[in-house]
């Protein structure tokens, strides 16, 4: 490594651990720690309407999400088509408590914290469950298994009247130290919630990469036999990894319950877990900076051609719904897109102009 | 650094798509804001989230028309004097994260009054209006809307009012014993919800009997569930879902030979359906085996002659929309909400009160007695209190008689919805 971290212009790695820094020059680190006090100053500087507020709430309970699914699909290896449900599992267990207890229960509103915790667990015990059929199957057949539990999880949710057969199973609003988070105050307090866990997460993660488990997840993504060989147990490795996923899940569907106050079915379909592998395909599978490329892209893509249907369907004849489809019709070119030009996702831009920036003004 | 040509190129044209898309609603809003600041008149926003694209845009997409056309027409004819609504529109794709974010943006604008749509985002949304004590108006029926809620108001009877209706209307024609009726429904709240409230008037004394609740999935084919009801000597079913799969179900009793030609015709089925299930758009997806369907609403329809039919007419053709969508029950559903909403609005300017949520909640609930309210849409008054939210209370039976709609009796209240309160 060169002497000086903060202008280096090239790799100069002398050993493992110096390659393993979470920032390899103090400019990515500065850069960073500025771009996450500006995410923390900015709603205090800026004055924000509760709707932007939502929309950027609801991508970083994407971004939480998306981790998840990076790790099991993207590090790992295992294609999951049930991500929406294992959201789902996160957000119904609030609701499930809500129900037993009341939406009221001291536990839902001041411990908040915990219950987020729990769900998070409980995506996880789910997510070893599910995880188990991956000991023996792989590729399409492992892709059906997930399937299959989305279709169990849907079919649960929309027939038990336990769980109000799929609509909304209310949730009160939250306690923090200064007393109930009022109205006004709702999204802004989910905001900074959320935003630290989306921290935490990345770190998290960015940790989990650089030890032995998760380089164990990589390994067994590229090569599971040599895994084997190598003394590592691709089974357990598959299941913890879908294990981790299912936490991260969990945590972003009590994030989305709370954020939403209620818990309802339509919000983990089949259509949510497919929109989340292609947010994790946008944004760059097997990158950690994908994950929080990806729902912002397709979150903002969303946006805009909700704008644009809502804006055609004026000139558009109504009889043939063509704004209907301007959003799928887009969703999937960005994809088959992204699939045949760029492959590795925005986490590959990012890393190209990171390259640049720290090569110039060098061309190589 | 290498980015690919063809690709940049492709993005860069999406981008500049969107871009442009967003120019021009900005510049719409431009001129907008410039008409806004050059009026002296107060202008009042309401709000109205639905699907106009998405699921059950067929009956959004008119129902959008009906609201615009009504304001329009009010603002036109100064039914407020100089003052003005706007209605801002917005489409959520039948997705309740979707409604959220649109009522949020809504009140960031400064609504007073909102509209919804559907049956789930009014559930989900429902402490949202308690909080913000806001007015609201939804497109869905659900008896399940008014519980636990002060804020919400049915434009009409309820799902359960109207196949509770339905239900008398077959004890009381049947011949022989108790009539043995099917319930073909919707798998979601909505669907799901008057089945509860039947079974409750049947135990209250309604003489009919529930011999199976169908929840139909997106079946293609109801051959053996049709065969399962005719073993079980089901005589009538009554549907509330949308139109398509109850025209799937027609078209399929047709090609069995058990829809009945005429009412309680002895080893065939009569079907019957609420609300959403029938109007035009059945007749054109079921053709020749809607024929003989009966139908229950409380509006009125443009194919028989009313006051009410005259005025939707003109009100559509005065805003160029197409036959289909004039005479759509939908429009008519979107004119009624957009009719309550103004006429509130209209009561509170009379009375010189400060057009607020809070008065205009209170004109809604003093909208009784002597003070109801009688649009010509409608087969009887809308009546509200703080105890009632449903506005209609009477409702009518249409039968589907050579390709047309036509009413069978004059408007009624059921008897054991009043019972069952």
């Amino acid at each position: 490594m060169s002497v000086n971290r903060w202008l280096a212009t090239g790799n100069f790695y002398e050993s493992y651990k110096q390659e393993q820094r979470i920032f390899s020059t103090h400019c990515e680190r500065a850069v960073f720690i500025v771009f996450i006090v500006a995410l923390f100053l900015w709603p205090l500087l800026i004055k924000t309407s509760n709707t932007a507020l939502l929309v950027l709430d609801e991508i970083m309970i994407a971004i939480i999400a998306i981790i998840g699914l990076n790790l099991v699909t993207g590090f790992a290896g295992l294609i999951s088509i049930g991500h929406a449900a294992f959201v789902g599992i996160g957000a119904y267990t609030l609701a499930a408590t809500s129900r037993v207890l009341g939406d009221q229960h001291v536990l839902l509103t001041h411990a908040w914290p915990l219950m987020i915790f729990l769900s998070g667990t409980a995506g996880a015990v789910f997510g070893a469950f599910v995880g188990l059929p991956a000991i023996r199957l792989k590729h399409l057949y492992l892709a059906i298994a997930t399937l299959s539990f989305q279709m169990i999880f849907q079919w649960t949710i929309n027939f038990m009247s336990f769980f109000n057969q799929g609509q909304t199973i209310p949730i009160a609003r939250v306690y923090c130290f200064t007393g109930m988070v009022s109205r006004k105050d709702h999204y802004l307090f989910w905001y900074y919630t959320i935003l630290i866990i989306v921290v935490v997460c990345g770190f998290c993660v960015r940790n989990l990469l650089r030890t032995r488990y998760g380089r164990c997840l990589v390994a067994v993504r590229d090569n599971d036999r040599a895994a084997d060989a190598m003394g590592m147990h691709p089974g357990l490795t598959k299941v913890y990894a879908f294990s981790l996923s299912g936490f991260f899940a969990g945590i972003a569907g009590a994030l989305h319950a709370y954020l939403y106050r209620g818990a309802g079915l339509d919000s983990f379909t089949l259509h949510h877990s497919i929109t989340y592998l292609a947010m994790a395909i946008v944004g760059g599978l097997g990158t950690l900076a994908g994950s929080f490329f990806g729902p912002t892209a397709i979150k903002a893509l969303d946006l805009q051609v909700e704008q644009l249907s809502e804006w055609t369907s004026v000139f558009l004849p109504a009889a043939m719904n063509l704004a209907t489809a301007l959003k799928p019709l887009a969703f999937g070119l960005v994809i088959v897109l992204f699939l045949i030009f760029e492959p590795r996702g925005i986490a590959n831009w990012w890393r190209i102009i990171k390259s640049y920036i720290k090569l110039w003004p060098f061309k190589y | 650094m290498k980015f690919k040509a063809p690709f940049i190129i492709i993005l860069s044209t999406i981008l500049s798509l969107f871009l442009l898309a967003g120019c021009g609603q900005k510049q719409e809003s431009g001129q907008e804001q410039g008409q806004r600041s050059a009026a002296k008149a107060h202008t009042y926003k309401i709000g109205l989230s639905l699907a106009i694209t998405g699921s059950t845009s067929d009956a959004g997409n008119p129902y959008s028309k009906g609201v615009e056309d009504y304001i329009n027409y009010a603002n036109e004819m100064k039914f407020l004097g100089d003052d003005k609504i706007k209605c801002m529109i917005r489409d959520d794709q039948y997705k309740n994260d979707v409604t959220k974010r649109n009522f949020e943006d809504f009140l960031s604008a400064g609504i007073i009054f909102y509209l919804n749509y559907s049956t789930g985002s009014t559930l989900a949304l429902k402490r949202d209006f308690e909080e913000e004590r806001i007015p609201v108006i939804p497109a869905s029926f659900h008896a399940g809307n008014l519980i636990d809620s002060n804020y919400i108001f049915l434009p009409i009877v309820s799902y359960s009012s109207q196949a509770i209706g339905l239900s008398e209307y077959i004890v009381n024609n049947h011949k022989g014993v108790n009539p043995k009726t099917a319930m073909f429904i919707h798998p979601s709240a909505f669907g799901r919800g008057p089945v509860e409230d039947v079974k409750k008037a049947v135990a209250a004394g309604l003489t009919m009997d529930i011999i199976e609740v169908v929840e139909h999935g997106r079946d293609l084919d109801n051959t053996a569930m049709l065969k399962r009801l005719i073993s079980k000597k089901v005589q009538y079913v009554i549907c509330n879902t949308v139109q398509s799969p109850v025209a799937t179900l027609l078209n399929d009793a047709q090609r069995l030979g058990i829809s009945a030609d005429e009412f309680g015709q002895e080893d065939k089925i009569t079907f019957f359906g609420v609300h959403y299930t029938g109007g035009n758009d059945l007749i054109a997806l079921a053709g020749t085996s809607a024929e003989n369907f009966f139908w229950t609403t409380s509006y009125r329809l443009t194919n028989e002659e009313s006051a009410g039919a005259s005025a939707q007419l003109e009100i559509a053709q005065k805003y160029g929309r197409d036959s289909k969508t004039a005479n759509s029950h939908n429009y008519t559903n979107g004119i009624m909400a957009a009719q309550i909403a103004v006429e509130t609005i209209r009561r509170a300017k009379a009375k010189g009160l400060e057009i607020n949520r809070s008065n205009l909640y209170n004109e809604l609930t003093a909208m009784n007695g002597f003070n109801a309210y009688y649009p010509l849409t409608t087969v009887g008054p809308v009546t509200f209190s703080s105890q009632d939210h449903a506005g209609v209370d009477t409702q009518i039976i249409y039968q589907v008689q050579n390709g047309v709609f036509r009413s069978i009796c004059n408007p009624f209240e059921s008897t054991y919805t009043g019972k069952l309160k």
